[in-house]
């Protein structure tokens, strides 16, 4: 089970993550969704140890990952694998080798570092990738694949850690509508499948309450909702999201247009 | 530890990693052969320049007691110790290096208004003429080409010994390096101003001057004190030859083996070097702001 | 014709003073500053003795000296100039790949991404610009000092002074370097080392080895003049015809040169598109 207590993270004066607190239990899809800037990418980020918290803890089994330091602290990284809104794959290697870098934490780095990896490494990088049909492209560069093809590769790198956890931040903001459902549906089934709990930064509502068991909210860095997808009504949505309500709230009329603006439209088009 | 990836059976498994390995074979191939070729290269290159590893090993003592030596005064003490006796010389050194940093500020200036002048006939999109652009192109190629220490040592001979060479070696070097960065200048402006003052009745030079070099002119600036920084350092050398500046001291320092004077010099040099590096890296940043720095 | 209305002067005048009063400090400033510089100038020109009749006599002999210079002739010493044309290759040859091998590790320390402390970052930068500071001649004849004349030591000069040149260029390009991708690689548990060996590399080295080739280029330059103080190639033949006053031996030098430079800079641009694209050199 994962827990998050207290948890902060200050740049300057400002709270990018102001003490959030829940807890996780395992083999769940958790969404977590909330305005741009609301502080969900931090939240991710600090789980995974990529930011480090200004105070509050984050146990996972009982275990604080917060204090974790050195090699152990590798292996947390490993063992919460993350998913990013832009791939971070390593452009100049090829896809098997990105893969690959999923197993770090486990090799021993003089054979990492030669490039030694041992043959059942090998074989689960490119069975996970065959798991997304990406088997043929082992041995191109990662840069010369698409969008949605990119994003399969980092979750099969994602995999190949033997995650406990999948973090995704976003990974479906810079991907078409095709590739959107390829990956959510894949995020889906190593949820369901495989039983590892899934913490996914969804900025789109719809996508969030028809995928995840569970919606957390966020605004201006502090948990305001946390509840099954059916207790998220439209009211608290427009809440959350603001101005930006009607882009994510998906079949909500476009409201009228603004009395104010309308003359001025007039007048332009008529000269 | 949880497992999200179920290994393929043996036979799929080995035909996808043969399909890999051969894809990748060919890709290392390249490489190899590229690393094989850069290698003899190096070979051949260490047999041409009599390179001796060994000498290198049995000498680099001799590089590292160098600047201890240079580092000790005649008494025997460290330099530092007594900075009177080590800059016994400053005050010929100081009027030396004021003459270095003027040969390259009015080398610098001289270069810049030829290139000034030149830049608009070789840049593609202002050129009057295609015949004039080539001539003034292979120019300048020349005078790029042709390092400023070799024109220093042919001018020396026209010219006579003393700074004058120097000054007139680094304007035509510079002539040659500024009149180049100035055309690809002009050559990236935007040339719709252009059109809009030409479509008024202008003249060429009318053209350039209210179209083109507002445009320029901050790049043209940057570019000119980036070579001036660049000149200290040539006119620093200058003196090897006889072109007057620091170097001549410098020469006679080092074959003489007046050990504590080479240390003496080569910091006033480097510090110097530094002050106008900073100095000039300010005056870009603050007349032009972050973008014309690179 | 059209005919705009009369405006009349003196209410403009009152009605937008800035534009007919600008301060004198703003209309000034631009042709003092130019009046300074030029100031300067003609005080340099005076102080290292520049006269009208130095500079026509001086211009006079420059002229017989071109006139002497054609047609360029290599007399009996051709083969002496191939190969010293050669020694002079491979001193920028070696030089640029011994600064390189050199500066790579020491540009990591360099970089602000691998070393974030800034008090262990400066003096590795200092160092650097101190070496860079001084000219490759200055380097040549330190090195005649310690190893003798002869090409090894225009290797060694080489080596130095770019060495200084390439710590700061690699450790710009690793500065450079798209976090994300070693933000990935550390996500998923890799350390330090892993960072920099997938994270980094992968993406550095081949802006790394574009520079190179352009500092093969550059140093074929700097290299034919080490000669003149004696560290090997062909700058010591062009010194040595230039005291002795052959001017068609010097010309045919000058022209062997710049064709070398020129063929090396078209094989440079050449690799240099083919290992980074033709998008990434421009």
């Amino acid at each position: 089970m994962l827990v998050v207590e207290g948890l902060t993270c200050r740049f300057g004066t400002k709270a990018a993550v102001d003490n959030a607190s829940f807890s996780v239990q395992p083999g769940s899809f958790v969404g977590v969704i909330g305005r741009s800037g609301a502080g969900k990418s931090t939240l991710l980020r600090m789980v995974n140890r990529l930011a480090d918290p200004t105070e509050g803890r984050i146990l996972f089994e009982g275990v604080d990952v917060t204090a974790l330091r050195g090699k152990a602290l590798r292996q947390w990284r490993a063992r919460s694998a993350m998913i990013f809104q832009q791939f971070n794959l390593v452009g100049r290697l090829d896809v098997l080798t990105n893969v690959l870098m999923g197993r770090l934490a486990e090799i021993p780095s003089w054979r990492s570092l030669t490039q030694l990896w041992p043959e059942q490494d090998r074989a689960l990088a490119m069975s996970a990738l065959e798991q997304f049909d990406m088997a043929q492209f082992a041995a191109q560069r990662a840069d010369q694949l698409s969008g949605g093809q990119q994003q399969r590769v980092a979750i099969a790198r994602a995999l190949v850690q033997e995650p406990d956890i999948i973090l995704a931040d976003e990974p479906i903001a810079s991907l078409d509508p095709r590739n959107t459902k390829i990956v959510m549906d894949a995020l889906l089934r190593i949820n369901k499948h495989f039983g590892i709990t899934v913490l996914c930064n969804l900025h789109s509502l719809d996508l969030a309450r028809s995928y995840c068991d569970r919606l957390i909210g966020m605004a201006a860095g502090r948990v305001v909702f946390d509840g099954q997808p059916s207790m998220l009504t439209d009211h608290i949505a427009r809440e959350l999201y603001d101005l930006e309500a009607n882009d994510v709230i998906g079949g909500a009329p476009m409201p009228a247009p603004d009395a104010a603006t309308a003359p001025a439209l007039g007048t332009a088009a008529a000269a | 530890m949880a497992t999200g990836v179920s290994i393929l059976p043996a036979q799929q498994l080995a035909a996808l990693n043969d399909a890999y390995r051969k894809a990748v074979a060919r890709k290392r191939l390249k490489t190899m052969m590229a690393g094989a070729v850069f290698f003899g290269a190096l070979v051949v290159a260490g047999i041409g320049a009599e390179v001796n590893l060994r000498t290198l090993f049995t000498y680099f003592g001799n590089f590292v007691s160098y600047f201890d030596r240079i580092l000790t005064l005649d008494s025997g003490q460290r330099v530092w110790t007594d900075v009177g006796e080590w800059f016994w010389g400053w005050q010929k050194w100081l009027k030396l290096l004021a003459e270095t940093i003027l040969i390259s500020y009015v080398g610098t200036l001289i270069g810049a208004v030829f290139a000034f002048a030149l830049n608009f006939f070789t840049a593609q999109n202002t050129s009057p003429g295609p015949w004039l652009r080539f001539i003034v192109r292979r120019l300048l190629e020349f005078a790029r080409t042709v390092p400023g220490i070799v024109f220093a040592l042919v001018f020396v001979i026209a010219f006579g010994l003393g700074p004058m060479a120097g000054v007139l070696a680094i304007a035509v070097h510079s002539t040659g390096a500024l009149g180049k960065l100035f055309s690809e200048i002009v050559e990236n402006a935007d040339m719709k101003p252009v059109e809009g003052i030409r479509s008024t009745g202008a003249s060429w030079l009318s053209c350039m001057r209210f179209a083109v070099l507002p445009q320029v002119s901050a790049g043209y600036a940057s570019y000119a004190l980036l070579r001036f920084e660049i000149n200290v350092r040539e006119a620093s050398v200058m003196g090897f030859v006889g072109a007057g500046g620091i170097g001549q001291e410098l020469v006679v320092a080092i074959r003489k083996f007046y050990y504590s004077d080479v240390s003496a010099i080569l910091v006033t040099i480097i510090v110097t070097v530094f002050v106008i590096d900073i100095t000039t890296g300010w005056l870009r940043a603050k007349l032009f702001g972050k973008e014309a720095r690179a | 014709m059209s005919q705009l209305p009369k405006p009349d002067p003196q209410a403009l005048r009152a009605k937008y003073p800035d534009v007919f009063e600008r301060p004198a400090s703003a209309r000034l400033a631009t042709p003092l500053m130019l009046l300074a510089a030029f100031a300067v100038l003609a005080f340099g020109l005076f102080d290292l003795g520049f006269s009208p009749s130095r500079l026509v006599s001086g211009l006079r002999e420059l002229g017989w000296i071109t006139l002497m210079m054609i047609p360029p002739d290599p007399g009996s010493s051709l083969p002496t100039y191939l190969s010293a044309l050669g020694e002079t290759l491979s001193i920028a040859l070696l030089g640029t790949t011994l600064a390189a091998c050199m500066a790579l590790p020491v540009s990591l320390l360099a970089a602000r991404n691998i070393i974030p402390s800034a008090i262990f970052r400066f003096p590795v930068r200092r160092f650097l610009d101190s070496i860079r500071g001084v000219d490759t001649l200055i380097w040549a004849l330190v090195w005649i000092n310690v190893v003798g004349l002869g090409p090894f030591a225009g290797v060694l000069a080489i080596a130095v002074s770019d060495f200084g040149a390439f710590g700061k260029l690699f450790s710009e390009a690793i500065e450079a370097a798209d976090k994300k991708q070693v933000e990935g690689i550390r996500a998923s548990g890799g350390s330090t080392l892993h960072e920099i060996r997938f994270g980094l590399l992968p993406q550095v080295l081949p802006v790394i080895a574009g520079q190179v080739l352009y500092y093969i280029e550059s140093n074929t330059r700097s290299a034919t003049i080490i000669g003149i103080v004696g560290a090997g190639g062909i700058g010591l033949q062009l010194a040595e015809q230039i005291r002795v006053l052959e001017w068609q031996k010097v010309s045919f030098l000058i022209l062997m040169i710049l064709i070398a430079v020129a063929v090396i800079d078209w094989i440079s641009t050449k690799l240099r598109f083919a290992i980074i694209g033709q998008r990434a050199v421009a």
